[in-house]
């Protein structure tokens, strides 16, 4: 069976197909449907490239290695769910008039082309593939930022095109030079391009050349992951756009651009034999960190709190893939994983609140465990999971990245990683606890919330549970090797 | 191929470049917005020139198909689409931009100044015409200013535009044949798609603001 082409078919073909049903109950079961396939597409994946490696189809023009598969099982995982989370968020925003049924069908059409190019992201063999998969990312999810038309969401929506165009006219300029590198001894043909081929040859690519790609792609791709200081867009998108949106841009979208960038790295790595590309990778993650904690502290909006978190991790993660021992990278790449699961759930949870006290300011919430138990319950769990508490894996892969500094001798990038853990888990406590606990300051203006809802952020928080508790041997197989990948071990 | 036909290939495409880079400074210093479109179509024409002189001297089939598709996109529907929408929305023609003439003529200077200091020590690398690579970059670094420089969100698409331009001509310039063809048509259907993206925005800006002034999108801060 042709996995990878199907991965990336199944969703775009849910779209398409959504753009032509008239009903309007079947669009929901078609998204629930498409993502649910690709789970078990990405599961059947996960075996395939344990038994044999690298998978490729379509004479190797889609590819799929560990970090590859890892990076399925993620996407699907979280769409899935807010696919499930859609289905009652909508209806209320359909019922109390928010969104038109215009904008609700453009909601169901992108959305799974968004899926679909995020798939083609991590399966596609050919550096230029990429590229363009990453800006089909940004193109199908603008006008889900956007969804609400509001006067901010524009606003948004606008910042979030225009700097992920600049940023990405910056990545195809360091395509544009890991191609020439790779032409220059080499009759130029499409497979000059790919990435099995790159490794193959990369100690004899112009090290030149390789710099410059990578300081290009840091820039551009690193602007649509949002790394400090290009990061200026992701509050403002995360926060107008749609909760089932938020989540995915949140929770997956940022990684998909990481992996594009990691690709970079691992290529330079390999061309120069020197850590010069990690230690950019672990500036840039550090002064990600700094940056956020100011904003989380004195933030009001919640989802722009929980906004600034995902720079906060995405900074967390590179310090993990820049410090390149093995226990720190093992830590990033599962970190990856966790992070989409909670980030989501709590971006649902946002999404709840703001249906029943339609407010996100800080302020004027309170006392929300009275009000809305079930969610705020799961959000107190997702919380606890993100602020790095044990049981919660979050603990286990944080301090993994902080005993792998430890270990090679990284002391001042380690105690800088911590600071600024402890900073944002003090501000992340105090602002949640403020939000739940204490005497009801609102009275609730919408209706309950529904039962898919709660159910999405239930299913989430309990995979969370399991997986922090206990990895099951393949999933820890596959980890090991994406991991292993990264470090530079083919 | 005969050698004289990779040197008078060679020399026409720095003509070609050097072309596009004037073109791209007479964009900075040109107050209309129709005239505007039309520098980028003409500099998009220039891109499809050198794709097209590349292709007859190397005999590459596929780099004419890169040509057409430039001309057909950048250089006839995409200049069309924007007219229309400038047309539709009623755009007051003028760009007000945020420094004065002779200052982003300046800017611009130096800042190809500095593009050929970048690319110099790489310039051997190159495979056709000379300087080329500075070229791209000059066009990648001004388009940056011309962004930053205007407030209508139309103008801010333009200069995306023509980064995108130097881009590709980096493209031509470093590998001699351009990028796979899949690539290839990829970028172009992104950017097609992009631009229309953004016109769709850009309309819906209009319409709630009614105003295109990007200046006047500051709500969210903090």
């Amino acid at each position: 069976m042709p996995l990878l082409a199907l991965l990336i078919l199944v969703p775009a073909a849910a779209g398409l197909a959504c753009l032509l049903v008239r009903s309007r109950r079947l669009l929901p079961a078609l998204g629930v449907l498409a993502f649910s396939a690709t789970l078990g597409l990405g599961i059947a994946l996960v075996r395939q490239v344990l038994a044999r490696g690298v998978v490729t189809e379509w004479n190797g023009f889609l590819f799929a290695d560990a970090l590859s598969a890892w990076m399925v099982l993620v996407i699907s995982a979280v769409s899935l769910a807010s696919s499930i989370y859609a289905v009652g968020y909508f209806r209320r925003d359909l019922a109390d008039g928010t969104v038109t049924e215009r904008r609700f069908r453009e909601f169901y059409v992108l959305t799974p082309l968004f899926g679909a190019s995020m798939f083609l992201v991590v399966l596609a063999n050919n550096l230029g593939v990429i590229w363009f998969a990453v800006e089909a990312t940004a193109l199908s999810s603008v006008l889900l930022v956007a969804l609400y038309n509001r006067r901010t969401s524009l606003e948004a929506a606008w910042k979030y095109i225009i700097l992920g165009s600049l940023g990405l006219a910056l990545a195809l300029m360091g395509t544009v030079f890991v191609y020439a590198a790779a032409c220059k001894n080499n009759t130029q043909s499409l497979t000059s391009f790919n990435w099995t081929y790159l490794m193959g040859v990369a100690g004899q690519l112009d090290p030149r050349l390789l710099k410059l790609a990578f300081v290009f792609a840091l820039i551009g791709y690193g602007t649509k992951a949002g790394l400090a200081p290009m990061h200026t867009w992701l509050p403002d998108a995360h926060s107008e756009a749609p909760a089932p949106t938020s989540a995915t841009l949140s929770g997956v979208s940022l990684k998909i651009a990481l992996y594009a960038l990691l690709r970079f790295s691992i290529l330079t790595t390999a061309c120069l034999g020197t850590p010069y590309s990690q230690h950019l990778l672990l500036g840039f993650g550090l002064l990600s960190m700094c940056v956020a904690t100011p904003f989380i502290l004195v933030q009001t909006n919640m989802k722009r709190l929980f906004a600034y978190h995902s720079l906060e991790h995405i900074g967390i993660i590179c310090v993990g893939l820049g410090l390149s021992v093995p226990l720190a990278l093992f830590g990033a790449v599962l970190h990856i994983g966790y992070h989409a699961l909670v980030k989501s759930t709590i971006f649902f949870a946002a999404g709840n609140i703001h249906q029943r006290c339609h407010t996100l300011q800080l302020p004027k919430l309170a006392g929300l465990l009275k009000t809305m138990p079930a969610s705020s319950i799961l959000l107190a769990l997702a919380v606890i999971g993100i602020a790095g508490l044990p049981p919660f894996g979050i603990f286990l892969t944080e301090f993994g990245i902080v005993a792998g500094g430890m270990g090679a001798g990284r002391v001042l990038v380690s105690v800088l990683f911590i600071a600024a853990l402890v900073t944002v888990f003090s501000g992340l406590l105090s602002h949640v606890a403020h939000l739940l606990l204490g005497a009801p300051t609102q009275e609730a203006l919408g209706p309950r919330t529904p039962l898919s809802c709660v159910a999405a952020m239930a299913l989430l928080i309990a995979l969370l549970a399991v997986l922090s508790l206990w990895l099951p041997a393949p999933l820890l197989e596959l980890l090991r090797r994406a991991a292993a990948l990264i470090g530079g071990s083919p | 191929m005969n050698p004289p036909t990779a040197e008078t290939a060679s020399n026409l495409i720095t003509l070609l470049a050097s072309f596009m880079l004037v073109l791209q400074l007479l964009m900075a210093v040109q107050s209309m917005l129709v005239s505007n479109i039309r520098l980028f179509a003409l500099q998009s024409l220039l891109l499809a020139g050198i794709a097209a002189v590349v292709g007859y001297a190397y005999s590459a089939c596929h780099v004419y198909l890169v040509a057409l598709l430039t001309f057909v996109g950048k250089v006839v529907f995409l200049p069309w689409l924007l007219e229309r929408l400038v047309r539709q929305l009623k755009i007051e023609q003028e760009i007000r931009p945020f420094v004065n003439v002779p200052g982003s003529m300046l800017l611009c200077g130096a800042l190809t100044v500095l593009a050929y200091v970048v690319a110099h020590p790489v310039t051997s690398l190159e495979r056709l015409g000379s300087n080329t690579l500075a070229v791209a970059l000059a066009l990648l670094l001004t388009g940056f200013f011309l962004m930053i420089n205007r407030r209508k969100a139309i103008t801010q698409v333009l200069a995306l535009l023509t980064m995108e331009n130097g881009v590709m001509l980096a493209a031509i310039a470093l590998t001699s044949y351009g990028m796979p063809l899949v690539v290839e048509i990829g970028i172009f259907f992104d950017l097609v798609t992009a631009v229309m993206v953004l016109g769709i925005l850009v309309y819906r800006i209009r319409e709630s603001f009614d105003s295109m002034d990007t200046s006047k999108l500051n709500q969210l801060k903090g």
